[in-house]
């Protein structure tokens, strides 16, 4: 028994990385939905995004790459739909090179599905390098850190741009994050600064890094993760479903949350059974 | 549903099945197919990085302006610095000039360290110090001792967050020597500490486990509406099977053309390196 | 002078950019925008630096046909490739139809998603093989990261009688502790990030600016 615990605990790592394999195949194809409630955290992004009214403008910093699609895509997108569903005008840029080839068409597609016309309606004035450096001089100067938007047309000149010459003028940001540089740097360079309302979407392992600055109201929302961009969905979703705009979109996040159920039951079930076989096999010397 | 599709895209979706069954197959080992995906994900990684950077900032904050007819001679002289700038950076690449490139460092690493100081003492020092300073008297008006309806807030939280904060500052910061009164308030410091960790091991399960997630839909296509693909240009649908079925179809033969070479690759590794004899007393694994 | 130089315009620089957050004079910020451009142009030129040194690296390694020369090949390839169709394309690349378009759909996408989420399945080997309650403290580590993955997905909420706290306790570890140690974390992190940024601006630091003669 002692050795068939002690060959369990030293079993090929292949093994694992099958059932791994299994536990996201198998409910990806058979899922089972369980309901889940929405956050604080999230449910505050939604609600200061209600308060808004048609004609306001946000600042989208989408700051992620094809990686962290799964966990922030769902909350992008829906993010979009209700603030076009609001009538709200959308300013976009990017501090990640490989975000705009990605985030570009989805937001041409949900703006055409809204009726939403590129330079009236939103703007996506592409990406810059520079890190801090880069959200200083959107800061001080937006107009001069992009002289022209991603279609070459001068940003000045953008009717969506009138009367917004920095992130200062505009009512709220949200900062779209997969790590660095992305929602620590506004918050660190400009939200204490200039008194800006940020709210962060970001993934589960940068989340618990941000919680701190939610509790210090240095961020007004935050959604973790794809459970938050789940929670985030449900909401737009059940309040907006009717907008002739969501009439294609349907929600990423949550059914993907059954294969989530599954993967952390594996990963739990798996420490359990290596502690019970590291306690029936270690020798007093372990301790 | 119908869907039109273009050859390049057919051709596209198998790709991209394939570098993703690519890359999966280094879980089994390291072997030719994933070498090549590695080193073409290098390529087009540092390739697509390089144009988004070119038409990101050099084309409109450079390019751009030093193009501008109707510039003045005082503005002139001044877009002409970050070029300069830029020219004894790309200095660092040769050997006797690579010391030019001293300058254009200096500025950028002086720019960070200024921008930090000020970032980091304002939004990381002094807002948590003042929120972390409590106010029992509107937080015992708002929650009470304990609210299980606000996650637990309420004076017992905030005194375990002054109380918790302070003992992982004095026990892992200040290095406090371990004498009999610091030995408490280090274990308090190492079990915040351990809380904090341990969820953040949680969320980071949650993270990995959702970029696999990403994946699986695609090699099952289940990213994509369920529809009868029908080729660009052409009327009625062009295959019999739902784009969701030729996605399976097409990741099973790719895995079973990629386990078939792996499988050949590595017979033909163990006759030409046979494996040494094991000393006497040794484990196998 | 070859290093006085430097440091002598980093001093200048760093005292700039920290007067940034007290002076809102629109003179000052003018020059801190105008430096702060220069420092987008910089950042963006450190790239194409990384980008001719990979060449510079590479390239021989395939003119003399070192080990793995093969693949190596094919990376200056797809990077030529990737450079030629981005540039061809320009302003439109990101259209649909486009061939840059397309390396970035179904080339990079792919690599690089499929790259990270390589660490999920060794995530799953690491928790088996190491996460051991060897002590109290890894216990402590064990117990809330068991009860974060069970707590954060729906099923979790589903458990009976449990499922109601256990979203709130979870909240409650991030709310507190979690807060605290991040907090303390920070803080240790601004006192380092403040001192090496006056040592840098001050001239005390000189690594960055590499050995060789003064």
């Amino acid at each position: 028994m002692r050795n068939a615990l002690i060959r369990f605990q030293n079993m090929d790592r292949r093994w694992i990385f099958l059932g791994m394999a299994l536990s996201i195949m198998i409910p990806l194809l058979y899922p089972i939905n369980f309901p889940f409630k929405v956050d604080q955290r999230v449910q505050a992004i939604y609600d200061r995004i209600e308060e808004l009214e048609a004609g306001d403008t946000v600042f989208i910093s989408a700051d992620f790459d094809p990686a962290s699609r799964p966990e922030l895509e769902p909350f992008y997108r829906a993010n979009l739909h209700h603030l076009f569903a609001k009538d709200v005008k959308i300013v976009m840029g990017s501090l990640w090179p490989y975000a705009p080839p990605m985030v570009r068409p989805w937001l041409d597609n949900i703006a055409k599905e809204h009726g939403k016309v590129e330079g009236e309606d939103y703007a996506f004035l592409g990406f810059k390098a520079g890190n801090e450096l880069a959200i200083k001089l959107f800061a001080d100067d937006l107009v001069k850190a992009f002289p022209s938007d991603a279609s070459g047309k001068k940003t000045a000149e953008l009717p969506v741009m009138k009367g917004f010459r920095s992130l200062k003028d505009f009512g709220l940001i949200i900062s779209v994050s997969a790590g660095f540089p992305g929602t620590k740097e506004y918050v660190l360079q400009v939200q204490g600064q200039y008194g800006l309302e940020i709210a962060s979407a970001t993934t589960a392992v940068s989340a618990p890094d941000y919680v701190p600055y939610y509790k210090s109201k240095q961020l007004f929302g935050l959604s973790g993760g794809m459970p938050g961009s789940a929670q985030y969905e449900k909401l737009v979703f059940a309040d907006y479903r009717d907008d002739p705009g969501l009439s294609k979109a349907k929600e990423m996040a949550g059914p993907a949350q059954s294969v989530l159920n599954m993967g952390h039951l594996f990963i739990v079930l798996l420490i359990v059974c290596g502690n019970v076989a590291f306690f029936l096999t270690r020798t007093p010397k372990e301790d | 549903m119908v869907a039109a599709v273009s050859l390049s895209g057919l051709f596209g979706i198998w790709f991209s099945i394939f570098l993703t069954l690519a890359i999966f197959s280094f879980l089994y080992d390291d072997n030719p197919i994933y070498k090549f995906a590695e080193n073409l994900f290098l390529g087009v990684s540092i390739g697509v990085g390089a144009i988004e950077i070119y038409y990101g900032v050099f084309k409109p904050n450079l390019i751009d302006k030093l193009a501008e007819v109707d510039m003045t001679p005082d503005r002139a002289w001044v877009s002409l610095i970050p070029l300069v700038l830029l020219f004894f950076l790309m200095m660092k690449l040769t050997r006797k000039y690579s010391y030019m490139a001293r300058l254009p460092i200096s500025f950028i690493v002086a720019a960070f360290a200024g921008v930090k100081l000020t970032g980091e003492a304002n939004a990381n020092l002094m807002t948590p110090i003042a929120e972390t300073m409590p106010n029992f008297q509107d937080t015992y008006s708002t929650y009470g001792w304990w609210s299980w309806q606000h996650d637990g807030a309420g004076i017992i939280s905030d005194f375990v967050l002054v109380a918790g904060l302070c003992a992982c500052l004095l026990h892992f910061y200040f290095s406090a020597k371990p004498n009999k009164a610091m030995g408490g308030v280090s274990k308090v410091g190492i079990t915040i500490l351990m809380l904090s960790f341990g969820a953040s091991f949680g969320y980071t399960v949650m993270g990995r486990i959702s970029l696999a997630i990403g994946r699986f839909q695609e090699l099952l296509g289940l990213d994509r509406e369920e529809s009868t693909w029908t080729l660009a240009q052409s009327e009625g649908s062009s295959f019999a099977l739902t784009s969701t079925t030729m996605v399976r179809v097409v990741s099973g033969l790719t895995a079973l053309g990629i386990i078939l070479y792996i499988a050949a690759w590595k017979r033909r590794q163990t006759s030409s390196n046979p494996p040494p004899e094991p000393a006497a007393g040794e484990n196998a694994e | 002078m070859k290093r006085t130089i430097p440091l002598i315009v980093g001093f200048i620089i760093g005292v700039v950019m920290i007067g940034e957050f007290f002076i809102p004079h629109y003179r000052y910020r003018a020059m801190t925008a105008e430096f702060l451009e220069w420092g987008l142009i910089l950042g963006a030129g450190a790239f194409i630096l990384g980008l001719v040194n990979l060449v510079q690296v590479n390239l021989p390694k395939v003119q003399r046909r070192e080990t793995d020369w093969q693949y190596k090949a094919a990376m200056l390839v797809a990077l030529v490739i990737t450079l030629i169709v981005g540039f061809a394309a320009g302003e439109s690349r990101q259209a649909d139809g486009q061939t840059f378009k397309w390396i970035y759909d179904y080339a990079f996408t792919p690599l690089n998603a499929t790259m990270f989420a390589l660490l999920a399945f060794y995530i799953a080997s690491a928790a088996f093989r190491a996460f051991r309650a060897r002590n109290m403290e890894a216990t402590v580590l064990l117990a809330a990261a068991i009860l974060v993955m069970i707590a954060r997905v729906p099923i979790g909420e589903s458990i009976p009688v449990i499922g109601d706290y256990l979203p709130q306790f979870m909240n409650w570890i991030m709310d507190v502790p979690n807060t605290a140690a991040r907090r303390a974390i920070f803080i240790g992190a601004a006192l380092g990030a403040i001192a090496t940024g006056l040592r840098v601006i001050l001239g005390m630091e000189r690594s960055h600016l590499g050995g060789g003669e003064s």
